[in-house]
């Protein structure tokens, strides 16, 4: 037991520590990778950062699906006389370190020509040469140096996915306009009846005109459809008073230059225009290496291996498969149908699936559904459906999955809009109305004023800087929201429900205790020799925590499926499985336990609890005061008088939940309140899709998480209750400074309608209130914020 | 004075060129990735003899 | 087809480092100078070619396009061959390049002293070398963009937009401020007059500070302190945002070096809004430069590069909170024409560019020579040194300014001025002059000791002029099926062409525009009093040119109490006209001469000019004997004054054909008024005996330099104040 670090991928060198070239090294992976960089001049690798790779998994040949053209044509994205190109999703990497080596993969192979990372997006494009070396040579070679690339049915439709750059461009049109309006209408405002200005207006004014044209016909075009759709669903948003303020300002400016009146409202307009933008570049925070659309198909292969007749295997892709189909499923691989298990040891982990915490044996004959993840031997299974009519995928037609919460949900600042766009108008008409009686040379005049001063930018940025920024906030700690508009509903939460299963306990084994009678030191010896020939999970477990013990080949061990082992030495056995195996009906209960007995007579049990993450008491108390909170589990209650011990006050709790379950559960609920549903697997997705907010927690949010609005860190899930906290402050905050922003408005309001508004009035109240509004939303949040840091 | 016309067109057409170029660039993705860029930069890519050789090429950087 | 191999060109770096360190001494050297000038007025006594007012031009030209100028090549062609993995484009460039940049400083080191000057700040190189800068800034941005083209890593890093920038902004201001109209060999006049001239002048002065001293070096900041610090910027997308920002906003400030000037208050405000909202994208950079040594600032305290940087970016942030601050009109009031206005330039000078160049060449040696630095010690030294420098520079002028400032505008009770003679405010800054004088030196013994530094540690290091390295070249992967890169070969030439070709049609619209407004007669409403300068006053002027006289004169009275009290009547856009190129001034190390012309006597200018101390006690004016001794070479009168026809100057042809005549009868009228004083008389005529008597040939008064001068000092000023009221009230506002 070495206490050093790997020299390679940092962790602490255990039991299969390797001393290699004065190195030491966690295991023989990692010094594989050594070598291979070694060898190949790459060992500034370990000077940019120490520590710094990932081990390789032990895959042996798990890429053959990439032999199957089908599959490559669809991944590469672009193949051109010997040179193709292909982007592989590496979640792996993770600092400078990575970065380089991705980058100079070509030392490592002749025939890659270059390659390029993104590391926000976590992903790698490479060009190689492609005859004599293959997407799948590339993809193993990678995996060979701990970079294993995730392929993924989903890479199928994102094997050309738009770039959208659109937001980007406008922005510039508009702040280049903006820059240059600035300049020229300035002048007017510092000095009247100067001879050179007298000169130059209408030069100055025209060049205004101009640079104002592409700012509304392109820059705002978003606020004319939003606006125009708003109005044929006969709703008012906050868009319709915007694309009014837009229209009126170039209309009337442009009538203001053409018969000389002045020198127009362009740089207001171009303003506008630009400070909205930028609200909107703020709101849209992305975060690249998170997908929050995920379904099955981002977990399950893209291809498996099927048996043909003739008994030659070939690779196909997944959604080939037929009924009665003979596939290969190997350890580690998801079985991609649901199916018939004809031959091999299966042990299915159905953990992320049905939440089902421990491992469960099949034989021969069992149906095995899809999903599972085989952990030990080779399978052979027999199709019996195709995938999208298996069991779990089926789950995905379910009506939760089309619907867009977003778009049903009414944003704060559209509920103002309506009003506020009733109000603008009421005023305008009125105005004009008084005006066409006492002086109708001013009334369109007015009418212009007050729709163009009333522009509600300083309110349309409120949401988008303080929800943005809050997004901003929430990410720093660990909360990965799909946009800004989930912190609203966050907001209206009031029922929390938590999926038990890698949500409430974690993922990262369980808790084993031991009760019975004191082993001897021969049985210990013993017993961790004959758990050593054993492949099954919890063998694994627990030889993984029992202490070290000199290496003894056994005389005979007997592996008996679902069952049990038993090791031999000398005259001595032990048995290891089941209480029935090992010969004790008397003992009950659900919780998972392996018993041992020696030599025929019992001994006692290992006990294997599933580990509760840290904090989940407080954090039940402090949320159950404000929230209804319940506990819905894929799992058998066998845990239940543990969590009631846990969590004192009354909760609900719900076991054996299938999928569809958790989903029809939410919507039951969902007729009297909204719902926050925090779950991980697969098995959440439905309930995730279902709620109002479905939050997915993950140990590492880099690998796979299932549809969800919010990704929260498995370390995060304890401060939760500030999250939400936070969430309805930031409310609070938007509806502040709808107030200040009316201030502002009912200021110009008053130029407006006494007929007086000048240019420039409206040149300083506009970006005065929009910053303001921004400089205050951003206080603010930041304030409460605080918070959060403060608790991390 | 007129020689504001001059002025004005010369640096409204330098502003207009570079306002292209930012848009080409944006077209070619330059800003897609905003973070690796700096990353890379620091990498030096001259061909090091021996491991010990580019041992000083990095530290020199940080002595 | 594996990685390409390729060669980095080391050698060209090399050179540009020679070069910036041999004229950054060569500069420093003349400033220093310069700086004991105004301790030691004669120090250079009577030598004309070392004379202030004409090294003064040199030391600035020096410091900026000599020491700066090879600095940014130097470090450009680093980085950029790095950034790109490329080689420069083309070696033949490269060496037409450095070779062409150092022959104009060369030539620029001989001309100016030689008096040969346009007197426009920044930009006194007359039109033949304006034109080699011009063809040579334009090799070195063709090398650039060629190397851009074949370069082998798709992303441009933001330094490289810098550099872009750098290129087409300075090519274009160069070109259009430079447009002049030669009547010899090495003389000519700016196309534009007075106003328009100064417009055109600080449009340019300004951006010349922007492009020339910001822009590369925000681009070489960019690139050397994360290198040098070995990790990656702290934000790059700020970077970016900084990049764009700086460059929409940065053209349109320069009016503000005209405040209070003739110029229209419109455009001077223009000029002060856009200044001031410079402070935004400038602090970005800074701080984007600071926070990414954040978690590095142990390595900040044994690193003398890191330190260099650090003082450096933080001079920038002075600077850039300074400059629009001085653009604030109450502030401008106050700094505008004093010592404050020194002190700002040159905090940014020693700080900002002369630091980060010293940290640059302490990066780059040791990797140039293969070595480490020969001695941290005495680059630690260096630094102290160079800091405590810049420190005992700054303070003192920033005090010198506000002193001097509020002393011109201090009023008695009466109405008078307290310090009505100049010489007093000038008195009582002599101590910071000093101090001045001491920073200065401290700062060059520290780049003194660089130099040996550097020099020992090149000596001990092996030189690899042509560097190994290896990258993968871009595959053309044409009709790509990712969006938005399509046709990548054909997007990935066509915004550089597009540059070049923009900029092309920039430089023929603006011609075409300025060809009609330069045959405009006048573009100001005129006075009706104001009149062209006779023959002999503009051969005069030319000789106030030569000398350099704006260096330390201005010809601009501000319309303040102050100013017109001690000056007279305030100046009008009408009066400057005729003036090409104008010679209002930056600086008033002496008094404003706009309205000097009747104040003393002709015998009083000859006598100054001779001997300043003679008639100003305590005066700082270096003396002018040799404008007394040579003879006036006044044989390109007629060349001259067509030259002022074509700009729009009514001369009318027998003007022209009488103008011998005319200078004849104006000479001798002023030796007739010097007559009037016996002393003159006596030493005069002893002088025409001696000659005589010995059979050397001896020069009339008339015919002598100082004689066209006195014509041209006489007349300043002295339309307006011919009476003229509707003339006025047409201009004043």
């Amino acid at each position: 037991m070495s206490s050093s670090n790997c020299f390679h991928c940092g962790d602490p060198c255990e039991r299969t520590a390797v001393f290699f070239d004065g190195k030491d090294f966690c295991c023989n992976g990692c010094k594989t990778v050594y070598e291979i960089f070694q060898t190949n001049g790459l060992e500034s690798y370990y000077e940019l950062e120490a520590a710094a790779g990932s081990t390789p998994k032990a895959m042996a040949n798990s890429f053959d699906f990439l032999e199957n053209q089908d599959v490559v044509q669809k991944l590469l994205d672009f193949d051109e006389d010997g040179i193709q190109v292909v982007q592989f999703h590496i979640p792996q990497m993770h600092c400078s370190s990575c970065i380089w080596v991705l980058e100079n993969l070509n030392r490592l192979n002749g025939s890659i020509k270059s390659s390029q990372v993104d590391f926000p997006k976590r992903k790698v494009r490479i060009t190689f040469e492609s005859h004599g070396f293959s997407v799948k040579d590339l993809a193993v070679l990678l995996a060979k140096i701990g970079y294993e690339p995730s392929i993924v049915l989903e890479d199928y439709s994102e094997a050309n996915k738009k770039v959208d750059r659109k937001l980007l461009y406008k922005l510039g049109v508009a702040g280049f306009s903006f820059g240059n309006v600035m300049l020229l209408s300035f002048p007017e405002y510092f000095e009247v009846q100067e001879f050179w200005l007298d000169q130059y207006k209408p030069f100055f004014r025209w060049l205004m005109f101009a640079f104002s044209l592409p700012v509304v016909f392109y820059a705002s075009q978003d606020y004319f459809k939003a606006a125009f759709k708003g109005l044929r669903s006969k709703v008012l948003n906050i868009d319709v008073p915007i694309a009014l303020g837009i229209l009126t300002l170039f209309v009337r400016s442009t009538v203001d230059i053409i018969f000389d009146f002045g020198s127009g409202f362009f740089d207001s307009l171009t303003g506008l225009v630009f400070f909205l933008l930028i609200g909107r570049f703020f709101q849209q925070k992305t975060y690249a290496h998170l997908s929050f659309e995920r379904d099955y198909t981002s977990y399950f292969p893209i291809g498996v291996t099927r048996i043909r007749d003739t008994m030659e295997e070939e690779n196909i892709e997944i959604y080939k498969i037929r009924q009665g189909d003979r596939l290969l499923v190997r350890n580690q691989e998801i079985i991609p149908v649901d199916s018939i298990l004809i031959t091999g040891h299966a042990q299915i982990d159905y953990s992320f699936v049905t939440g089902e915490s421990e491992s469960v044996p099949k034989s021969s004959g069992d149906k095995l559904f899809a999903g599972g993840k085989q952990l030990g031997g080779l399978l052979e299974v027999e199709a019996l459906k195709s995938v999208s009519q298996s069991y779990l995928t089926q789950l995905w037609s379910n009506s939760a999955f089309s619907k867009n919460k977003a778009s049903e949900f009414q944003t704060l600042t559209d509920a103002i809009g309506k009003r506020f766009t009733i109000a603008v108008l009421t005023i305008a008409i009125a105005a004009t109305s008084f005006w066409v009686w006492y002086e109708p040379s001013k009334a369109l005049n007015v009418f212009t004023a007050v729709l163009i001063i009333a522009c509600p930018c300083a309110i349309a940025l409120a949401a988008p800087f303080t929800l943005g920024n809050l997004l901003r906030i929430f990410g720093r700690n660990g909360f990965y929201l799909k946009d800004t508009n989930t912190i609203e509903r966050l907001a209206k939460v009031d029922t929390l429900v938590f999926d038990k299963t890698g949500t409430l306990t974690s993922n990262s084994g369980n808790t084993i205790v031991y009760e019975g009678l004191e082993l001897t030191d021969d049985e210990a010896s013993l017993l961790k020799n004959t758990l050593r020939a054993s492949n099954h999970p919890l063998s694994r477990e627990l030889y993984g925590i029992l202490k070290d013990q000199e290496i003894m080949t056994l005389d005979d061990f007997v592996q008996s499926t679902g069952k049990g082992v038993q090791g031999t030495l000398g005259k001595h056995s032990i048995k290891v499985g089941s209480a029935k195996f090992v010969g004790n009906q008397s003992v009950k209960g659900q919780e998972t336990s392996v018993h041992i007995s020696s030599d025929e007579n019992y001994r006692g049990r290992f006990v294997f609890k599933s580990k509760y993450r840290k904090g989940l008491v407080s954090l039940f108390k402090k949320l159950g005061n404000s929230y209804s909170l319940v506990i819905l589990s894929g799992d058998n209650d066998g845990e239940r008088r543990k969590l009631q011990n846990m969590f004192p006050f009354q909760l609900p709790m719900f076991f054996n939940q299938k999928p569809n379950d958790k989903l029809e559960f939410i919507q039951s609920v969902q007729r009297r309140s909204n719902v926050l549903m925090v779950g991980d697997g697969l098995n959440d997705a439905g309930a995730l899709a279902q709620s109002n907010v479905g939050v997915a927690v993950s140990e590492d949010v880099n690998v796979f998480s299932p549809a969800c609005d919010a990704i929260l860190d498995a370390k995060k899930l304890t401060v939760l209750d500030s999250f939400l906290r936070l969430s309805q402050q930031s409310i609070r905050i938007i509806k502040w400074s709808f107030l200040l922003s009316l201030c502002y408005n009912i200021v110009g309001l008053y130029f407006a309608v006494t007929g007086q508004l000048l240019p420039v009035i409206a040149a300083i109240l506009m970006p005065l209130s929009s910053i303001s509004i921004v400089v205050f939303t951003t206080l603010a949040t930041n304030l409460f914020g605080s918070v959060l840091n403060s608790k991390s | 004075m007129s020689v504001i016309y001059v002025l004005l067109s010369i640096s409204v057409c330098v502003a207009v060129v570079f306002f292209a170029a930012f848009i080409f660039s944006v077209k070619r993705g330059q800003y897609d990735d905003s973070y690796t860029p700096s990353v890379r930069m620091l990498f030096e890519d001259e061909i090091i003899k021996k491991t010990t050789k580019n041992n000083n090429q990095n530290k020199s950087q940080t002595d | 087809m594996e990685v390409q191999q390729f060669h980095y060109d080391n050698k060209i770096v090399q050179k540009f480092l020679y070069a910036t360190m041999l004229w950054g001494v060569v500069g420093m050297v003349v400033g220093l100078l310069l700086a004991f000038m105004f301790l030691f007025p004669n120090l250079t006594d009577g030598i004309s070619w070392l004379s202030f007012g004409r090294l003064r031009p040199l030391h600035t030209n020096a410091v900026i396009f000599a020491f700066v100028g090879n600095a940014i090549f130097a470090g450009v062609y680093y980085s950029l061959q790095r950034l790109l993995k490329a080689r420069m484009f083309s070696d033949a460039l490269s060496s037409i390049n450095f070779w062409g940049w150092q022959l104009i400083i060369v030539s620029a080191a001989i001309t100016l002293p030689l008096g040969i000057t346009t007197s426009k700040e920044y930009a006194e190189l007359e039109w033949p070398i304006d034109i080699a800068i011009a063809l040579i800034w334009v090799v070195f941005g063709w090398n650039m963009i060629g190397t851009i083209l074949k370069r082998r890593q798709r992303h441009l890093y933001v330094a490289v937009w810098f550099y872009l920038a750098t290129f087409v902004t300075v090519a274009v201001l160069h070109i259009f401020n430079s447009l002049e109209l030669p009547v010899a060999a090495l003389k000519s006049y700016s196309v534009y007059a007075g106003v328009q001239d100064a417009l055109v002048q600080w449009w340019y002065g300004h951006n010349a500070v922007a492009f020339f001293l910001t822009t590369p070096f925000l681009g070489l900041m960019y690139y050397f302190v994360p290198k040098a610090a070995n990790r990656p910027v702290y934000s790059y997308r700020l970077s970016i945002v900084h990049f764009w920002s700086l460059i929409f906003i940065y053209i349109w400030a320069g009016p503000h070096h005209l405040l209070y000037s003739a110029l229209p208050d419109w455009a001077q405000n223009l000029g002060v809004v856009f200044s001031v909202m410079l402070i935004a994208p400038s602090w970005g950079g800074m701080i984007n430069g600071l926070l990414t040594l954040r978690g590095v600032w142990d390595k900040v305290r044994s690193d003398a590069t890191l330190k260099f940087m650090v003082v450096a970016i933080t001079g920038y942030g002075m600077a850039t909170f300074e400059g629009p601050m001085l653009s604030l009109k109450n502030v401008n009031a106050i700094a505008h024409f004093s010592d404050w206005v020194i002190a700002h330039v040159h905090v940014g000078a020693l700080a900002w560019n002369g630091f980060l160049t010293f940290g640059m060449i302490y990066y780059l040696v040791p990797k140039m020579w293969k070595t480490t630095l020969y001695s941290k010690g005495l680059a630690n030294f260096h630094f102290w040194i160079g800091t405590l420098g810049i420190i005992l520079y700054g303070l003192p002028m920033y005090v010198a300014g506000f002193t001097q400032a509020l002393m011109w505008k201090e009023f008695n009770p009466d109405g008078t001025l307290v310090y009505g003679n100049f010489l007093e405010t000038v008195q009582q800054i002599i101590p910071m002059y000093w101090m001045r004088a001491i920073g200065g030196t401290l700062f060059i013994v520290g780049m003194l000791v660089m130099v040996y530094n550097v020099i020992v540690t090149i000596r001990k290091g092996s030189s690899v002029e042509d560097e190994l390295a290896e990258a993968a070249a871009l595959t053309r992967v044409t009709g790509r099926r990712t969006a938005g890169e399509t046709f990548h070969t054909w997007l990935e030439r066509r915004p550089v062409q597009l540059t070049i070709l923009a900029t092309v049609a920039i430089l023929i619209g603006g011609i075409v525009q300025i060809i009609p407004t330069l045959l405009v007669k006048t573009n100001i409403p005129t006075i009706t009093s104001v009149k062209p300068y006779t023959p002999l006053e503009l051969e005069g002027r030319d000789l106030y040119i030569r000398e350099g006289c704006v260096g330390c004169h201005s010809q601009m009275i501000r319309p303040f109490r102050s100013e017109v009290e001690r000056y007279g009547e305030y100046a009008k856009a009408g009066e400057f006209v005729y003036d090409h190129p104008f010679l209002w001034g930056s600086k008033r190390t002496g008094p404003d001469l706009l309205r000097v012309g009747g104040k003393y006597s002709d015998n009083w200018h000859l006598n100054h000019m001779y001997d300043p101390q003679s008639t100003s006690a305590g005066s700082i004016m270096p003396a002018y004997q040799w404008l007394v001794k040579n003879e006036h070479d006044r044989s390109q009168v007629e060349a001259k004054m067509n030259a002022m026809v074509t700009l729009g100057v009514p001369y009318t042809d027998e003007d022209i054909t009488n103008a011998q005549q005319s200078m004849a009868e104006q000479a001798l009228q002023i030796e007739k008024n010097l007559y009037s004083d016996p002393e003159f008389v006596k030493s005069y005529e002893a002088d025409k005996k001696y000659a005589e008597e010995n059979g050397l040939e001896f020069v009339e008064m008339r015919n002598r330099e100082i004689v066209g001068l006195i014509a041209y000092l006489q007349r300043l000023g002295t339309d307006i104040k011919v009476k003229d009221n509707d003339g006025l009230l047409s201009e004043n506002k």
